[in-house]
Order: structure tokens, then sequence, then C-alpha cells
């Protein structure tokens, strides 16, 4: 055990040397970038790990058959899990030095792996993994201090899931998204309480994800973190949290015991996903999932705003990354399978929009005709939104993916009345401060 | 000194030859045998504990090398606030369900002890839930037994009382956990059992004689005899409460949800180490975690010897 770690290790201080070396002679040879090591002829094998559902789990394996044919000294081996066992299992087996070779990476950990020097810098790589079809605001979202740790798989983009069926019964017709405020929102969820009749509510509530946090953050000209820093205001955090608790309070959003009873079921369980609430906040990748567990047509909205004005607000967020463990022994297999699952039509038939609509714009415009009628509409609307949006958030800086966890047990504190708004505010930024400052 | 000499003497006297090679021989063998648990103890047990011994005076992230910081892991418990709520919800847990729990194992041996029809059986059965008491599954079915459409409600229902969901309210959410350690009484159960066995009947038989009612013969004679017994299960299970983990994690999700309200100390932990890549915090309050174990089993042994009575 002790002497294959060994082995591990001096294996990875001969590829950071020979990676070192590598940008170096590219350097001195003055010329545009540096040059991809050299694939090996000799059967290597590589791990590949990933979160998801099974039918996730089915294209990942596919994808990798693709793969092994064009390659065939190359073995992958895949290894998934849910989500919430994903971080446990890759922080032991990283601190282990025995992490997975390609990594499916979150925003909220990327900068915790990658300033921790556990992930490896793709450029340092050369031009194995293109990247000239990817957006320069996409990559930035995946870069470090200039290192780019990961490959944005897909974009998405906050919105809120609207159940037309449920609408129709209460006599409402589906908004202008594009004019739409936060009053609209509280307003025709009412209604659509009242109608209910406690079995069907207007509004699913928030408060348990980052991105809705960081949405009203931009919509309110904050920021929940500025260059590393935890800088969003207890004003901001409280008015968040406000908004939630007065819709809970007029009936609006169901009451807190069944929000947590619904919160443990995942998706499937959700008020949107069971048809039970006429509006949900969701990423808008999630339409496809959300429309096949709840049976009926969903649509997605924009975020309503304060006062019915696009405000740049809006931002396309990279569901997730590839990254690739700095102690891999074999980088450059490693980056040409990420290449091979970024840049090649083979890998985009397969995978398609399951991990968001992919952030490679010549691979977005060559898989829509295959699209399902819902998937098409997940583009549609991230097109729609081009126009609207700004720049994307600043990464989550490391320690930050404790914010997940932290907002649950503020909003709960919250709902249930144990906390004020602004108590609520005061102790979640003081506990996200002290996670940032103790990673 | 020299009466220990000379004792030695005589026995090294006493033995052959071959009869020092034949010890030396067993002895060999004793190790043999005893090298797998020797070897488990110190790889798996031993080797680890010290590791976090030493990882509770750092800073570590489990990414780079810990970082050493002396006592500062110990001094940031002080203003921990999220850990003394923890702690109150661990203690809460220990020692309202270790009483109930034992009562309820006492209550069932006294009844299982009359020599009924069958008891091998009972006493499977209601040994059962010790065994899935922690695990996973039992976790999931608790989730839906106290749901708000689970069987308590159904149950609620029919006496037209309109029920919530247990596990989602915070004011309720730790009594469905302590439900729970109640239910997996049969441990407990099957060693006070084994105790009841020991009372010699002549006790029972002498005291029926004089006229001693049943209440008057379990106050008088099966509970004093059976305090050692009583004490051994207390000592037992209130480490076992302290070490609770699985229920929690399962019913709340991984978070001690609701607001914190199942927050058990081991739950804050793992978190902390985990979630939070703090591992060198998280180290540190698995070594306090030891240390108020220590002083509760300690206490125990101490106050034992006001009211267990050996009968010897």
């Amino acid at each position: 055990m002790r002497g294959k770690t060994r082995a591990r290790s001096v294996a990875a201080v001969i590829a950071t040397g020979m990676a070192t070396a590598l940008v170096l002679s590219g350097c001195s040879a003055g010329g545009g970038g540096d040059e991809a090591p050299e694939l090996s002829d000799k059967p290597v094998t590589l791990r590949f790990t990933w979160w998801g559902n099974d039918a996730r789990t089915a294209a990942s394996e596919e994808v990798i058959a693709a793969f092994e044919k064009e390659y065939p000294n190359i073995t992958i081996e895949p290894q998934f899990t849910d989500w919430a066992g994903y971080w446990d299992k890759l922080a032991t087996e990283t601190a282990a030095n025995d992490a997975p070779d390609i990594i499916q990476m979150d925003e909220k950990y990327i900068a915790t792996y990658g300033d921790r020097g556990a992930l490896l810098d793709i450029k340092s790589l050369g031009d194995a993994v293109d990247t000239s079809d990817f957006p320069e605001t996409a990559l930035a979202t995946g870069t470090l201090d200039d290192a780019l740790y990961g490959i944005p798989v897909g974009l998405t983009s906050y919105s809120i899931m609207a159940n037309p069926t449920l609408l129709e019964k209460a006599g409402i017709e589906v908004p202008d998204d594009k004019t739409w405020t936060w009053d609209d929102l509280a307003e025709i969820g009412a209604q659509v309480s009242a109608a209910g009749g406690g079995a069907e509510w207007g509004v699913a509530p928030w408060g348990f994800e980052d991105g809705g946090l960081n949405n009203w953050a931009r919509q309110h000209g904050d920021a929940l973190y500025t260059d590393g820093e935890v800088t969003i205001k207890p004003e901001t955090v409280s008015s968040w949290y406000q908004q939630l608790l007065d819709m809970v309070d007029d009936g609006t959003t169901p009451p807190a015991s069944n929000i947590i009873e619904k919160q443990s079921g995942g998706l499937a369980e959700s008020f949107t996903a069971t048809n039970t609430a006429a509006f949900g906040p969701w990423w808008n990748s999630q339409l496809t999932a959300l429309s096949d567990a709840s049976g009926s047509p969903l649509q997605s909205l924009r975020v309503p705003t304060t006062d019915g004005e696009a405000d740049g607000s809006a931002y396309y967020k990279p569901s997730m990354y590839w990254s690739i463990s700095s102690r891999s022994e074999h980088p450059a297999e490693a980056a040409a399978f990420v290449n091979f699952l970024a840049n090649t039509e083979e890998a985009a038939d397969i995978l398609l929009t399951e991990r968001g609509v992919p952030a490679n714009e010549k691979i977005r415009a060559y898989i829509e005709p295959k699209l399902s009628e819902t998937d098409k509409e997940v583009v549609a609307f991230l097109d729609g939104l081009s126009e609207d949006v700004g720049d994307a958030p600043a990464v989550t800086p490391p320690g930050g993916s404790a914010i997940e966890a932290l907002l649950k047990q503020y909003t709960e504190q919250v709902l249930f009345k144990q906390l004020t708004p602004d108590q609520a505010a005061e102790g979640f930024i003081k506990d996200l401060k002290d996670a940032i400052a103790n990673a | 000194m020299s009466a220990i000499g000379e004792l030695r003497k005589i026995s090294t006297d006493k033995k052959t030859k071959a009869e020092k090679k034949a010890d030396r021989r067993d002895n060999k063998a004793a190790y043999l045998f005893l090298a797998p648990w020797f070897l488990g103890l110190s790889l798996i047990t031993v080797g680890p504990m010290l590791v976090s011994l030493y990882l509770s005076f750092t800073k570590y992230n489990l990414l780079q090398a810990p970082k050493f910081t002396g006592l500062e892991n110990f001094t940031r418990m002080l203003g921990d606030e999220r850990l003394h709520n923890a702690l109150g919800v661990t203690f809460v847990y220990v020692f309202v369900s270790v009483p109930l729990q034992l009562a309820a194992a006492l209550a069932l041996a006294v009844l299982l002890d009359r020599g009924l029809r069958g008891l091998a059986f009972y006493r499977s059965v209601f040994y059962l839930p010790s065994l899935l008491g922690s695990s996973v599954a039992i976790a999931v079915l608790w989730k839906q037994v106290f749901g708000s459409e689970g069987l308590v409600n159904v149950f609620l229902g029919f006496f037209g009382v309109e029920g919530q969901s247990w596990i989602a309210n915070p004011s309720t959410a730790l009594s469905t956990l302590i439900t729970l350690n109640v239910w997996t009484f049969g441990a407990p159960m099957v060693i006070f059992l084994a105790g009841l066995r020991q009372i010699p009947t002549m006790y029972y038989e002498a005291a029926e004689v004089d006229g001693a009612t049943k209440w008057q013969r379990f106050l008088r004679i099966t509970l004093p005899l059976l305090t050692p017994i009583i004490f051994f299960n207390l000592v037992l299970q209130i480490i076992h409460a302290f070490q609770s983990f699985t229920q929690a994690f399962i019913i709340s999700g991984g978070t001690g949800g609701p607001a914190d309200s199942t927050l058990f100390y081991t739950l804050y932990l793992y978190n902390r180490g985990f979630a939070n890549f703090d591992m060198g915090y998280a180290s540190a309050l698995a070594w306090v975690l030891l240390l108020i174990i220590g002083a509760f089993t300690a206490i125990n042994f101490w106050a034992s010897k006001y009211w267990v009575f050996y009968d010897d």
C-alpha cells in the first residue's frame, strides 16, 4: 500500500517535471502556446469520476466505449455516486493521493481543489485540450490565477419554472417574463394558492441553494464574493429571506414543515416535480428532468426583477467542469479523454444536453437539430438571454463549498421563526466567512 | 526482590528443557494467533488515532500538508456556537433515550423471564430492532413512518388528530430519533435476561413464604441483585448513544436539520471534516468527544460505588 503511494507520488513528481519542462520549452521556442505532450502507445488505465443519475451513467459509459474504440490502448474505469456522497469520497481520495485522473468538478469546489494544487492547469498541456470553441466568459469561470483548472461542460442560467396547467386551473395566464416583477410573482402566486385550497401553492420556496442568492445579490447591486472574499451585505441576505418569509406567512408558499419534508426528497419529490406549485426557482437546464418527473409541460421563465426591466443580473453558470487531477500519472491521456468529451461530435451525439447546454459553441450548434422539444426549449431560453446576461459572478473561493449546508441551516431557522431574517443574515455571513477563513 | 528471585529460581528449576521448549512453542503459537488482531489494532485503530491526535493540533484541509497551529483548534471550540448547540442536542439525546431504553429493556426482560412458552421466539423478535436499529434501511423506514403521510399520522387520523411531519419539524425531530433509539432495546434486554437467570430462585421462594407481593419481590430482590447488570448496560449504552451517527445522518440528509435540531456531535464532526475540509478541527472534536465519553464513564464508575450491589 505504502509502496504504491510512494510510486505514485514519484510518478507525480516526474509528470510535473515533464509538464514544467514542456512549458519551459514551449516558452523558449517563443511560439504561441505550449505543445501537447505525446500520447503513450503502451496500455494506460485512467479513472473517471462523476456524480449523477442513471441516465447520466448510461451516457457516460457509452462515451467511454466510444473513446476506447478510438484509443485502443487507453482503458477508462468509471466511478460514480450521487451528489452528496461524491464530495466526501473525492476529498478522502485526494487526501490519500489517490484521486481519479478525470474529475467532474463543480463551480463551488473548483477553487477549493485548484487553489490547493489538486488539479492540473490544463493550459500546461498545450493544446491537448482545444478550447478555441469555448467563449472566453465561460473559460474564465474555470480559471484561477491564470491557471485553467476545468473545461466548462454545459451552461445553465437561473430561472423560474412555471407550470401552465396549474396557472390555467386558477384562471391565470402565464405572465410575460420580460417585464414581470417580484411583486407580480407574489401576487399571482397568492391567487394560485387561494384557488389551490391547501393542496396547490403559488410559489415553491428558495433558500436552499446559492444560485438564488447570487441572482438576488446581483439584482441589488451586490455580489456574494469579490476577489475571494465574502462581500454580500447583510441587508441583501435579509431582504431575500424577508421576501420568502412574507410569502410563507400569507400562504403563497407552503408551510415550513412541508418545505423541509419536500426538500429532503430531492428533485423528484419537489413541489415543481409533483405539480403542487405553479412557480419554482430552478436552473433552466433542469427543465428536462423536471418535465419528466412531473409529467406536465413546464416552462422556464426569466427571474423577475424589482422594476420589470432586464438589469443584467442574469448570468450563464457552467453546470460542471472537466478537470484533471494534478497527481495523474497520465496527464496526456487524461487530456485526450477530456478533449474527446469536450470537442468531438461522437461524444456530443451521446451526451446531448444531459450535462447542460454545451458551453462549446460549435458543439451546441451541431447537436441542436438532434434535440427533443424540451431540450430545444432549454437551449432557446439560454439563447434568448444572450442580450441581457451580465458577467459571470466571481468563482466561489476555497472553502465556499460550505455555503449549501449553511444556507439550508439558516433558511430553516428563518422558516421556523427561530431567527429573524436580520439575525439569519448576520449569522450566515459570519459562518460563511469563517468557513472560507478556516478552509 | 530476593523473594521474587527465589520464586523465579524455583519455577525455572522445576521446568525441564523440553518443557521450556514447549512453552516457547506455545507462546509462539499464541503470538501468531494474536497477530491478525494486533496488526488490525495497530494499523486500523491505534495508528490513525495517533495521527488524528497530531492533526488535532494542526490546520489540515485534506489536500495540503497539515500546518501546526498549537491549541488553536481547541480555543476555537469555545466560541463555536454550532458546536455548543450540537453538544446540547447530543446530551438531550443521551440522557433521555438511554434511561427510557433501559427501562423498556428491563420491563420486557422481566415479562419474558416468566418461562413463557416460545420464549426464544419472543426474545428474537424483540432483539431484532437492535440488529437493525443503526442501519441505513431502518433510518429510511423511520423517515417514512414519521413523515407527514407516514404510519404515525395515519394512526392519529383514526382519532381525528391531524398530524404534521414529525421529522421536518425542529421541535419534534429529535424525539423521533430518541424513539428510534428506545426501540432498539433488544441488546440490553438480552443481557438483562441473562442477569435475571443468575438470581437464585430461593430468594423468591423465601420472600413468597414471607408474603411479599410481586412488586415487593421485584423492588427488594430483582432490582438490587440486578444492579451490576444495570450498571453494565448503562455504561455501554451511554457510550453507544454518544457515538450515534447513522440515524441522524440519514434522517436529516446529512445536515442535522431541520434547523440543526438533530445535529449530533458526531454529525457536526463529520461535516466539519468532510464537507468543510476542516480535518484538523474535526480531529480535535473527535478527541474532545473521547474525553467527554471518558469523563461520563469515569463518573459512572465512581457513582456505582453508591448504588451497585455485588452479591459475593
